[in-house]
């Protein structure tokens, strides 16, 4: 009797990484899922834009587009770590993640793959609400080194709401819970901060939280790296950029350490 | 349904269910009035109870609506309190209210989704159950979530400043606008849920929700719009029913109003009704 033996074969984990992307985004292209991402940004933006425009022009230094602005890069990101969010969950419930753990696969590659997507997600979601600030008169004020400064504070936010999305779907396990878990704190968080009035219009009892809040201080550093027509936006200096990276800092901890602690129990 | 456990079961022994032999009650056609009656309120029963055990559901019509009125409120009720003359609550709790009609009916239609996947709806189909029960009883158990979601937000403003000034009967009406809002509504989403297959529905749902949130008038006036927009927010239906219930609480133009909520109600309805019908034929079936 003879006895067959095969090379074990030796996966490279870059290339599994690849394939794994691959097989996030193709799927965003044929279901129409970038579509909906981008006409999202646009909905928004016109959302926003229109309505309010008379009322809150009477409230706000400068122009309203300008001011908006943040909001919009914001809520498309948010959008785009919801979208990866009931990905993540539709692979938890149709278990191919336990699939992947008995494959001979690295440990942190399914997860870097579908993070992966995620950036794609925010970057596309970035470009797109750029587009649609710069059709209702938004402008980069500042220079080449601040414009850089604000996508990658935009980028670096949709990865950390990214990293949260994915860890709540890998735990929730519903597809359409998901979505709407996610929608709450978008509401509440995004109405109850700076991003579309100024904090002096809320009442007096709720203001240190409106300022204070994470959505809020993103979107002042949001607004003094694309800076302002009339110079009444602050220079972006570490007062204003500090908070707002330190919020970042402190979701990514958390979030890496409550990534670990599910990893480790699922094992 | 009409099943009845039959009393001579052997002695000594509990009637279990493989113990039984069913014995169906056949005086009644399965097409009988009767019986879709009750067949009607056993599923109507069926589905709410199910709902009641579902978070999301629960959230999307108790919580979610009154605390979408509460923040709409906050933020934006003094500012257009003070364009519109009159407090901004006439405005933003009906909207509220048809939001939370017409938003929650996702909800309904992913739960027929799971239950087509399930072969719940193939098993009925082959059960002594009135064929027209199962799509009545999901309509029916909308318009009791409907009620629920627009009085809680009904309560909500009337905590924060909301007045009827037209007397008991306009209250009812008030009250009826966004069920039958929300029932047209109801039958364009279970139809899309029948033809569509991913979770596409709930994406595209919430977007048309938004668009027709953010452009009505029960948002910002009407003169807040662009003119080349205004037609277009003025016509929309959430627009109409908006209006219509503005009347039925402050006072004002009622019947035109009303008559195009109706008009705009009723045509979704028709036009979903054929495609609706001839889907879930088909789902049955399959």
């Amino acid at each position: 009797m003879t006895t067959w033996t095969v090379p074990r074969p030796k996966p490279s984990p870059l290339q599994q990484w690849w394939v794994l992307t691959i097989r996030v985004i193709a799927p965003t292209l044929r279901s129409g899922e970038l579509a909906v991402a981008i006409s999202l940004s646009a909905v928004f933006t016109a959302s926003l834009y229109l309505p309010l425009k008379g009322i809150i022009t009477t409230v706000v230094q400068g122009s309203y587009a300008q001011y908006v602005m943040p909001m919009i890069a914001l809520q498309a990101v948010y959008f785009s770590a919801m979208s990866g969010a009931l990905r993540s969950a539709t692979d938890s419930v149709q278990e191919i993640n336990l699939r992947f753990r008995a494959m001979p696969i690295a440990p942190m590659v399914p997860l870097a793959a579908r993070m992966s997507g995620n950036v794609y997600r925010c970057a596309t979601a970035l470009a797109t609400a750029v587009l649609c600030g710069y059709v209702i008169g938004f402008r980069f004020y500042r220079g080449v080194e601040y414009t850089f400064g604000f996508c990658l504070l935009v980028l670096m936010i949709g990865i950390a709401l990214s990293l949260v999305g994915d860890l709540i779907g890998i735990v929730s396990k519903n597809p359409e819970a998901t979505t709407h878990i996610l929608l709450l704190p978008q509401l509440i968080l995004g109405m109850l901060s700076v991003g579309i009035l100024p904090p002096e219009q809320f009442p007096g009892w709720l203001q240190p939280v409106v300022r204070n809040q994470f959505y809020s201080q993103f979107v002042y550093a949001l607004r003094a790296l694309a800076g302002d027509a009339t110079r009444s936006v602050a220079w972006p200096t570490w007062s204003v950029i500090g908070p707002a990276l330190a919020w970042l800092a402190g979701i990514m901890l958390v979030a890496v350490q409550l990534y670990a602690y599910v990893l480790r129990r699922q094992r | 349904m009409n099943a009845v456990i039959q009393k001579d079961s052997l002695p000594g022994r509990v009637p279990l269910f493989d113990d039984v032999r069913p014995y169906l009650d056949r005086t009644q056609s399965e097409r009988s009035l009767l019986l879709l009656v009750l067949h009607t309120w056993v599923l109507t029963q069926r589905i709410l109870i199910r709902w009641s055990h579902d978070v999301q559901t629960v959230l999307q019509a108790l919580i979610l609506p009154p605390m979408f009125l509460a923040s709409i409120n906050l933020v934006f009720g003094n500012l257009v309190s003070a364009v519109s003359g009159h407090s901004a609550l006439y405005g933003s709790v009906p909207m509220a209210a048809l939001v939370g009609a017409v938003f929650g009916s996702t909800a309904g239609a992913i739960c027929l989704m799971h239950e087509r996947d399930e072969g719940l709806l193939a098993r009925f189909w082959v059960l002594p159950v009135h064929r027209a029960a199962d799509l009545l009883s999901r309509l029916a158990a909308e318009v009791v979530r409907i009620v629920a979601t627009t009085a809680l937000v009904m309560a909500t403003g009337l905590a924060l400043g909301l007045r009827f000034t037209q007397g008991i009967p306009a209250i009812g009406l008030w009250m009826s606008v966004p069920v039958a809002f929300g029932v047209a509504f109801a039958f364009l989403v279970t139809t899309l849920a029948l033809y569509i297959v991913n979770t596409v529905l709930a994406e595209s749902t919430g977007i048309v929700v938004a668009l027709l949130f953010f452009f009505s008038t029960g948002f910002v006036p009407l003169a807040q719009y662009p003119s080349w927009l205004q037609p277009v927010v003025q016509h929309q239906p959430l627009s109409y029913a908006v209006e219509a219930m503005r009347g039925l609480s402050l006072g004002g133009p009622v019947l035109i109003p009303t008559i195009a909520t109706l008009f705009w109600s009723a045509g979704i309805a028709v036009l979903c009704m054929y495609p609706m019908l001839m889907g879930y034929r088909h789902t049955c079936m399959r």
